[in-house]
């Protein structure tokens, strides 16, 4: 080993997302499209990469076939490196047995050997489900400033969302003195991003332990923390202020993609100094034609618009013809909007097709009860029908046929 | 695949004086293209494209912004251990001083050019804007068995100096040439793209060495009587830059669906140095019509029968038509441009206009403010 990184990251992509429904049938979560040319995990590589971090090992388990084609070498976040860089890792058999990472602690488990490799002083987790730009370099700094066993990120959240995180009570000090997870009545309003920094030689020894332990759910929240905690290590917060986002539901996918079209809400993508590096398909610039009209919206590579876009995020290479209208909607990659269609508070996944005068959503104004109300939702490469009508909250998996 | 047996050869500044506004400050091959490319990105891609996987690109003056834009070739899978791109830069063997024409740029890459070990070279300069088959080029080479196979069009030629018209048999042999002084009627010119055996080739530039020749076209007309010469006829989108204005007249036709069609096609891309710019952004009261725009763009203004490149601003009230605004500019509040073009990072101040005509655009050069 050439030179010996300081800290490694340890990123955990395995989960299903299954609240997101569809559109984690056949990706994982972190694969999921976001922000007209991103993927999810798109965000804590480049914040690696960007904080100086350049040995990333990528846990992956569910559907990992589209996760692992796209991380590939890791390129399009100079990942690709001759000491250290992006390393996918699966579960393996072992002379024991094969296993299936159990629970995020688990996951790391299975991997200490991955991380001796490279006898990091430090290790930070990551999940791949978050949007959020964070210098995980001032972390680490704060991390050693405090002589701490365990850094845990965290943000303040609104206090009526408070219940639904887990929640730490933080002393003057910055060091954690109680843990609450998803209390009905929180104390505090100051939620953990799971984001984590451990000393390698501690953390290896909870794991080692927590693996012995009948009964443990292997997971870093429920688990492997609370020990520490109980066992008196220096456990510190480290607050974060900036735009975080849980993409793990549709409603919270459409909100955080719509974002990006809101001036107030700090998340500048376009920052030279902290640039989101993605994969990208080999497009022209997009075309908008004679007749379109296109407002407050992000289009990207490929795309040839000739309808109407209003508050909208596009992909690369979607095609709205003439007389379609896009509203309040999030396209993927390669979908086709055919000329009268109207697509309206949805996302569409890639490669789908909606055939002319196809309506899909609804404006939660023509709602005759508001509670019925919510994205729809069509999945990749369906097709809707000529004419065709989706309910708003619908989730389309298969082709609609035309309404005649 | 098939053309992996054929040496890529790209002469960057090859024609650099047709267009002395933009290439000042950059190669023939560097002139920034179709809102986020640049000239080279055509034969690079093309050569890529038809799987040829050594490429050779001859530079000779001001290639600095050329070799940041390909860098060491990964943008076109081109960066590798074996074969790949590399860059060939003037060398002055003794006695020779500044590399002139095209034969003395090749000549002194021939130790490069007989390490290849390839049967065949491909030549070309970089202002010919087209997806060309390569691979079909050289499978048309191989078929005839020919020495030297070149591309041509059928149409009315560019308004170029030194334009070739080929003259060929009914089997497609050239058996003349002549250059050009017609600019009217529809002929068979050369694209300046050609296959040609390597021992031939290295010959011929022993030859033109010791006898002072510098123009490589004019030493392949000279033996039209004793290679086999063949044309390959091209068609579909081609055109050719010799001229500002031919640069601005042939960038507008992209606006046109179906010779965008035939440039870039999903079996064969262009590759492009990639800048990880953010989606362009089009805020409230925006109006785009009959436009391309690249990514990393924000428009708040109107924009009408123009290209953007990557990272425009255009401000509020702001109002571009029939221009070309390149990379990284700031068009200001109420500003007005019709017919212009404007080089990178250039700035336009709030309340200002620019205008030509579509038969003379005005030109602004790099990082000017005005």
């Amino acid at each position: 080993m050439a030179v010996k990184p300081e800290c490694i990251a340890m990123l955990l992509a395995g989960g299903q997302g299954s609240r997101l429904g569809i559109l984690t049938k056949n990706i994982a979560k972190p694969a999921v499209p976001y922000g007209g040319k991103y993927r999810i995990i798109d965000f804590p590589l480049s914040n690696c990469v960007n904080s100086g971090i350049y040995t990333v090992g990528v846990l992956t388990q569910y559907q990992p076939l589209e996760l692992n084609d796209y991380i590939g070498n890791g390129q399009p976040w100079d990942l690709d490196r001759a000491n250290g860089g992006v390393h996918i890792l699966s579960p393996y058999q072992q002379i024991k047995g094969t296993e299936w990472y159990k629970g995020t602690a688990n996951a790391i488990y299975q991997n200490i050997n991955f991380i001796e490799r490279y006898d990091p002083e430090y290790v930070l987790i990551l999940s791949g489900d978050h949007i959020y730009k964070m210098d995980y370099a001032k972390m680490l700094d704060y991390h050693k400033e405090k002589n701490a066993d365990c850094t845990i990120a965290m943000l303040e959240v609104p206090w009526e969302e408070a219940s639904r995180f887990g929640l730490m009570i933080v002393n003057d000090d910055g060091s954690i003195s109680e843990f609450e997870e998803k209390p009905k009545n929180p104390r505090s309003n100051k939620a953990s991003m799971g984001v984590y920094i451990f000393n390698w030689k501690k953390l290896r020894q909870y794991l080692i332990e927590d693996e012995a332990k009948e009964g443990s759910g292997n997971d870093f929240g429920h688990d492997v923390i609370p020990a520490m905690h109980n066992d008196g290590q220096r456990m510190f917060a480290y607050q974060f202020d900036g735009y975080w986002k849980d993409v793990g539901t549709i409603n919270s996918l459409w909100d955080a993609n719509l974002d990006l079209l809101n001036p107030k809400v700090d998340l500048d993508l376009n920052d030279d100094s902290w640039r989101i590096y993605s994969r990208s398909p080999a497009a022209p610039p997009h075309y908008i034609g004679e007749n379109a009209k296109v407002e407050n919206s992000m289009v990207t590579e490929g795309c040839e618009i000739g309808g109407n876009i209003d508050f909208s995020v596009l992909f690369a290479n979607v095609t709205v013809e003439e007389g379609a209208e896009v509203k309040y909607s999030i396209v993927m990659p390669g979908t086709v909007i055919k000329k009268g269609a109207v697509v309206q508070y949805s996302i569409v996944a890639e490669n789908a097709v909606i055939e002319e005068g196809a309506v899909v959503g609804e404006s939660p104004e023509n709602m005759a009860n508001v509670e019925d109300w919510g994205v729809a939702v069509i999945g990749n490469g369906v097709t809707i029908g000529k004419g065709a009508k989706v309910e708003p909250q619908a989730m389309i998996d298969s082709d609609i046929g035309g309404a005649e | 695949m098939a053309a992996n047996n054929v040496l890529g050869i790209i002469f960057s500044n090859a024609n650099d004086e047709v267009i002395p506004e933009l290439t000042a400050l950059r190669t023939m091959g560097s002139i920034p293209f179709a809102g986020r490319y640049r000239l080279i990105d055509f034969p690079l891609s093309n050569m890529v494209n038809a799987g040829i996987s050594k490429v050779g690109v001859i530079t000779k003056s001001n290639y600095r912004s050329l070799m940041d834009h390909i860098g060491s070739g990964k943008a076109w899978d081109l960066s590798r251990k074996r074969e790949g791109m590399t860059i060939l830069p003037p060398y002055n063997l003794p006695g020779t001083g500044m590399i002139k024409g095209k034969a003395d740029a090749l000549y002194n890459s021939i130790n490069y050019i007989e390490k290849s070990g390839k049967d065949h070279v491909l030549l070309t300069d970089c202002n010919v804007i087209c997806n060309m088959d390569y691979e079909a080029l050289y499978k048309a080479h191989v078929a005839n068995d020919a020495d030297v196979t070149v591309a041509y069009a059928k149409g009315i030629p560019p308004r170029m100096e030194a334009n070739t018209e080929i003259i060929m048999d009914e089997n497609s042999r050239v058996t003349d040439t002549k250059i050009l002084d017609c600019y009217s009627s529809d002929v068979n010119y050369s694209l300046k793209v050609m296959i040609i055996r390597r021992t031939l080739l290295e010959r011929l530039l022993h030859e033109a060495h010791s006898s002072k020749i510098d123009d490589f076209e004019t030493i392949i007309c000279n033996n039209v009587k004793h290679i086999r010469i063949y044309g390959y006829e091209v068609t579909g989108f081609i055109k050719v830059i010799g001229s500002l204005q031919s640069y601005y007249d042939i960038s507008l036709e992209l606006l046109k669906l179906e010779n965008r069609k035939e440039l870039f096609t999903a079996d064969r891309p262009v590759y492009t140095k990639v800048r990880d710019e953010v989606p362009a952004f089009y805020g409230i009261g925006a109006s785009v019509k009959n436009s391309l725009i690249a990514d990393g763009c924000r428009i708040e203004g109107e924009v009408e029968n123009s290209i953007l490149f990557r990272g425009v601003t255009v401000a509020k009230g702001a109002k571009i038509k029939n221009s070309i605004v390149m990379q990284g500019s700031f068009i200001g509040e109420n500003s007005t441009l019709d017919c212009v073009i404007i080089d990178k990072a250039a700035v336009l101040k709030p309340n200002k206009m620019l205008c030509g005509a579509s038969n003379y655009p005005v030109y602004i050069g790099k990082g000017i403010v005005i």
